[in-house]
């Protein structure tokens, strides 16, 4: 990771949230493809991640509030928002509204905000405190700017994740990196499913105009 | 995770002042190139020299001497000192007044420029106008205010402002913009626009601390003790960076953040933003880095933190077997100035000696890896197998030595089966890379190890790499895959190298029929003749096998028609097989092989002769062929000789001799016959034989036989022929005069005259020898033998009761029943015969 940070992104995403959450889970279970206990994170951390041509910047913000002052700073020039909450727990929901909308104003302007529930492995259907419905509406009224066609076509910026059971969490990336850094049906098939292996020449063609690392 | 980056080096012990109170501390300083500025907290700008020298173990050691100083008359601390070299000037802030000296003598500048209600001020490392003999700095005033002035030699030109919403503490600067702490918060100010971007708050605890690392980007003390980086545009690049808490400095050299606190002074790498090293340092004031050199001040003494080298720092860490710490330190080693060429000779001797010690510590893939990367010079992987190189290579490892490594039974400590799995990463290495750049022009060694492995471990891969040019040396090869008993790829080996003679003299030696059986149709189709060696030049103790049976190979050899007849020639000629089957075949092929000569026309009459030699030597020399069935081809063909033998072979020797005499009117080959065949017969079918020549001769039948009364009279005249005189003289004809005969009749008188005289010696001699044995008989005979009582039997040692005894030649006496064979002694064993 030392050389990530001299890369430029094309995108940047952030993810906020409460304190674990489980935020950090969630961009691991996405960039390595696993699932393990995640110390709180400190500050902040970044991950990069290749889509199609581009590179995605993936922030992972610390929950604490000791840090909270630092989530502005870091959301500034955010493409994309991911407002995490633990579906089991009410009081991280609201702290989406209450918290973390405000911190968004330094993001870009037309930052797209996606909902997204997280520990779906351990909703007991018949306690849950925060509906499907009520999260869907909070991201719909966070993006005022989605119109309805995209929303019809693609669904709404909500997901219940679950990273223990890697249910929803690519999904989840796709939808985002897909509205933000959209991918020609061409383009998803050359890079589909090659994120982790390095094609020398498909390198080579395009290449050129990429910086390179050092 | 610790690293040796720096080490502390006094620079000034004790910083001599004017007066020697105690209360006399360093506030700040500054330096630039040799001169080095010191402000204290009693208002004295103090300047020393210092020389930096290198001992020659490599240490750093500094020597300074005062050169001067000033007391600046306020009696408040010097809060802030900057050298402009280009200016020959200092910049002292002191009791809020910015002020210019003068660089040598310390004096105030004549026109007296200076700036007042200042908290603090930076230089723009990074102007937009580049004035050499000007430097653009900023200035935070009491008044919130930040302002931006040119210095030149003897003023300060104001050159725009930019209000605040509170009071900057501390300021940086990169081009246009102005990266400040306010009371309450950092922010980012661009003095273009006067645009300010809020970055993130302060907290009370945490003492504001900017410092510009990289072009428009500056590192921020943050809460809770974290260190974060901010660029121009207000936004972070790279993750925070946890910190200790109570931070009063920061520097950087690229690739270390080097930060003070009260107890500490704390390395931190930029590259992965952890923790290097902690150094141990009390109360320090002030740290600084001034073009890549860092001070650090105490209240009184002043140490330069003095990096040790990339190259040790390195190495340290290969020494701890922190390779990825090491190779992430390396890659970043360019940063230092070094040339891309150095660089990459560096970065890939790092490399290596990284790979060997991932190798010992049996990271295989890792290993690999790295070795490919640092293009490793091969043999010195295969050097660590003993014997793996070619004997004809003679390598020396690198000097200095990549690794200590003696060889892998020394990594394995003679453990097989770690041993076992070094060689299978050998192998692998080696298929790897093999035709890929690194082997160049060493494929040789990698080819001769692959081959060694592979006949050690992986025989079924050998035929492989043996098809496809191996570069393999021949000698060195040879030992070992007989060693290994790898015939059948010591053939290949040595057919790839030209040498068809050694390839078949090894595959002759295949103990391992069935691949013998593999390899044959190769050899036959390039050449018979010598393919056929496998099978006639077997070893002498080979065992028989099933597969390597006679009919089997006949069978085989069918199409192969000159290997067929070496093969019988073998069996019949050397082997001495007696089987009818062999033999005729051999006749055959023979016999095919003459009658394609005869019938192609123009053929040479010496390979014709040659031909019908070879067939003619086969049909007498064996007995064991089917006459009959060659002789029916050979009348066809109308070939006498060999009929003449074959009738012979029948015993029909007249038919034979009439060939010879009438047909082929060889008479010296009849003659022969004649003596050939009676080789080794009774006397009376000798002169059978040659009666039955002698008929022929004198056949009353044959209308030319005048022709053959010449051959006749030299027959009968042949002192080899043997006749029945009677017989002769019945047979010849009345017509011939004795004159004519003379000679013969001569010579049958004679010998019948002297088979008389000796026939009668012989009588005569045998009757004198029976007479000399008669006379013996009688002597014995005659001898008289006295018998008592005490004269016992000198076989049982008991006394004789019967008037009978045995008395042998030699005296010795014993019973007639105790004597077993009258012919030998009893007591001496003597035979009497």
């Amino acid at each position: 990771m030392s050389q990530s940070g001299k890369r430029k992104a094309d995108l940047k995403v952030i993810i906020l949230g409460d304190y674990a959450v489980g935020k950090t889970s969630l961009i691991c279970r996405y960039i390595d493809g696993t699932f393990r206990k995640q110390d709180s994170t400190v500050g902040a951390a970044f991950f990069f991640k290749p889509w199609g041509p581009y590179n995605i910047a993936v922030w992972d913000t610390a929950g604490d509030e000791r840090y909270s002052g630092l989530s502005h700073f870091y959301c500034r020039s955010a493409g994309a928002a991911i407002l995490a909450f633990d579906l089991n727990c009410p009081k991280t929901f609201e702290s989406l509204w209450a918290r973390f909308g405000s911190i968004l104003d330094a993001a870009n302007e037309d930052c797209l905000k996606v909902v997204v529930g997280t520990k779906s492995d351990e909703v007991d259907e018949k306690t849950r405190d925060v509906s499907s419905e009520e999260g869907r509406r909070l991201a719909l009224e966070l993006n005022p700017d989605l119109d309805e066609a995209y929303i019809e076509k693609a669904g709404a910026p909500y997901f219940e994740t679950s990273a223990l059971d890697n249910k929803n969490v690519t999904e989840m990336f796709e939808y985002i990196f897909q509205r933000c850094l959209p991918l020609s049906a061409d383009q998803h098939r050359r890079y589909k499913g090659k994120t982790s292996t390095i094609d020398l020449l498909e390198q080579s063609s395009d290449g050129g105009g990429r910086k390179k690392c050092c | 995770m610790s690293i040796k980056a720096f080490e502390l080096v006094p620079v000034i012990e004790r910083v001599k002042l004017m007066s020697d109170k105690a209360k006399t501390q360093i506030e700040c300083l500054d330096v630039c190139g040799k001169n080095m500025y010191i402000g204290t907290s009693d208002c004295f700008v103090v300047h020393y020299s210092i020389d930096e020298r290198a001992l020659a173990n490599g240490r750093i050691v500094y020597s300074s001497e005062k050169q001067g100083h000033k007391y600046l008359v306020v009696k408040k601390p010097v809060a802030q000192l900057r050298a402009a070299s280009a200016l020959n000037r200092i910049m002292v802030l002191c009791d809020n007044t910015l002020t210019l000296l003068n660089m040598f003598d310390l004096e105030p500048i004549v026109t007296g420029a200076k700036i007042k209600g200042v908290v603090c001020f930076c230089i723009n490392d990074n102007p937009v106008r580049t004035n050499p003999f000007s430097v653009e700095i900023c200035v935070a005033l009491k008044r919130k205010t930040v302002q931006l002035y040119t210095v030149t030699e003897d003023r300060m030109m104001h050159l725009r402002d930019v209000t605040l919403p509170e009071q900057a503490v501390t300021v940086g600067m990169d081009s246009v913009t102005v990266c400040a702490a306010l009371t309450s918060q950092y922010c980012m100010i661009n003095t273009d626009t006067s645009q300010i971007t809020d970055l993130f708050p302060i907290d009370d605890n945490v003492q504001p601390v900017i410092k510009r690392i990289s072009k428009e980007e500056f590192l921020l003390s943050g809460p809770s003790a974290l260190g974060i980086f901010a660029t121009s545009a207000g936004i972070s690049q790279r993750p925070p960076m946890q910190w200790s808490d109570g931070l009063t400095a920061v520097s950087f050299v690229h690739p270390y953040i080097v930060a003070l606190n009260d107890e500490f002074i704390t390395v931190h790498s930029i590259l992965d933003q952890q923790q290097k090293q902690a150094i141990p340092f009390v109360s320090g004031v002030f740290l600084g880095d001034f073009d890549g050199r860092i001070f650090v001040a105490s209240s009184r003494e002043i140490y330069s933190l003095v990096p040790i080298p990339f190259e040790k720092q390195i190495q340290a860490l290969l020494a701890d077997k922190r390779v990825q710490e090491a190779l992430e330190l390396a890659k970043n080693a360019n940063k230092t100035g070094m040339s891309r060429e150095k660089f990459v000779k560096m970065f890939k001797r790092i490399q290596q000696q990284a790979a060997f010690i991932e190798l010992s510590e049996k990271n295989f893939d890792e290993a690999g890896q790295l070795f490919k990367e640092s293009e490793i010079d091969i043999r010195e992987v295969i050097s660590l197998y003993p014997h793996f190189l070619p004997s004809s290579v003679n390598f020396t490892r690198s000097v200095p030595a990549l690794h200590e490594i003696a060889d892998i039974n020394q990594l394995s400590r003679s453990d097989e089966e770690t041993k076992a799995a070094y060689k299978v990463f050998l192998k692998e290495f080696l298929e790897d890379i093999r035709g890929t750049s690194i082997t160049h022009g060493y494929k040789l060694e990698g080819d001769v190890a692959l081959l060694k492995l592979y006949a050690e471990s992986w025989p079924e891969k050998l035929p492989e790499l043996l098809a496809d040019d191996p570069g393999c040396d021949l000698n060195d090869c040879v030992t070992w895959l007989e060693r290994h008993n790898r015939l059948y790829s010591l053939g290949l080996l040595y057919q790839h190298h030209g040498e068809s003679e050694k390839a078949l003299a090894v595959w002759t030696n295949l103990s391992n029929h069935e691949l013998l059986w593999k390899y044959v149709d190769w050899v036959l189709e390039k050449d018979e003749e010598l393919g056929v060696k496998i099978f006639t030049e077997r070893p002498a103790n080979e065992p028989q096998s099933e597969r390597l049976r006679p009919e089997t190979v006949v069978d085989y050899l069918h199409r192969f028609p000159r290997a067929v007849i070496t093969y019988l020639e073998y069996l019949i000629f050397q082997r001495r097989l007696e089987k009818e089957k062999y033999h005729t075949h051999l006749a055959v092929l023979y016999l095919e092989a003459v009658i394609k000569l005869m019938e192609t026309n123009g053929s040479k009459k010496e390979e014709l002769d040659i031909a019908r030699s070879k067939l003619r030597h086969m049909l007498q020399m064996s007995n064991l062929y089917r006459v009959q069935l060659i002789l029916g081809k050979a009348k066809e063909k109308e070939m006498h000789a060999e009929c003449a033998i074959l009738y012979g072979k029948l015993e029909e020797h007249d038919k034979a001799l009439r060939i010879l005499v009438h047909k082929l009117k060889d008479f010296g080959a009849a003659e022969n016959y004649c003596q050939v065949n009676s080789r080794g017969k009774d006397p009376a079918a000798c002169k059978r034989l040659y009666h039955i020549l002698l008929s022929v001769y004198l056949d009353p039948t044959y209308e030319r036989r005048d022709t053959l009364v010449a051959p006749a009279m030299s027959l009968l005249n042949n002192a080899e022929a043997e006749f029945d005189n009677v017989k002769v003289l019945q047979l010849l004809p009345e017509s011939w005069s004795v004159g004519l005969l003379s000679q013969f009749l001569t010579r049958a008188v004679r010998t019948s005259m002297h088979n008389s005289r000796m026939t009668r010696i012989e009588r005569m001699m045998a009757r004198g020898e029976n007479l000399h044995v008669k006379q013996t008989f009688i002597e014995m005979q005659r001898d008289a033998i006295i018998m008592t009582e005490d004269r016992v039997c000198a076989v049982c040692g008991r006394a004789f009761s019967d008037p009978t005894f045995v008395r042998y030649p030699n005296g010795v006496v014993t019973h007639v029943h105790c004597a077993k064979n009258k012919y030998i002694c009893p007591v001496t064993g003597r035979l009497f015969r």
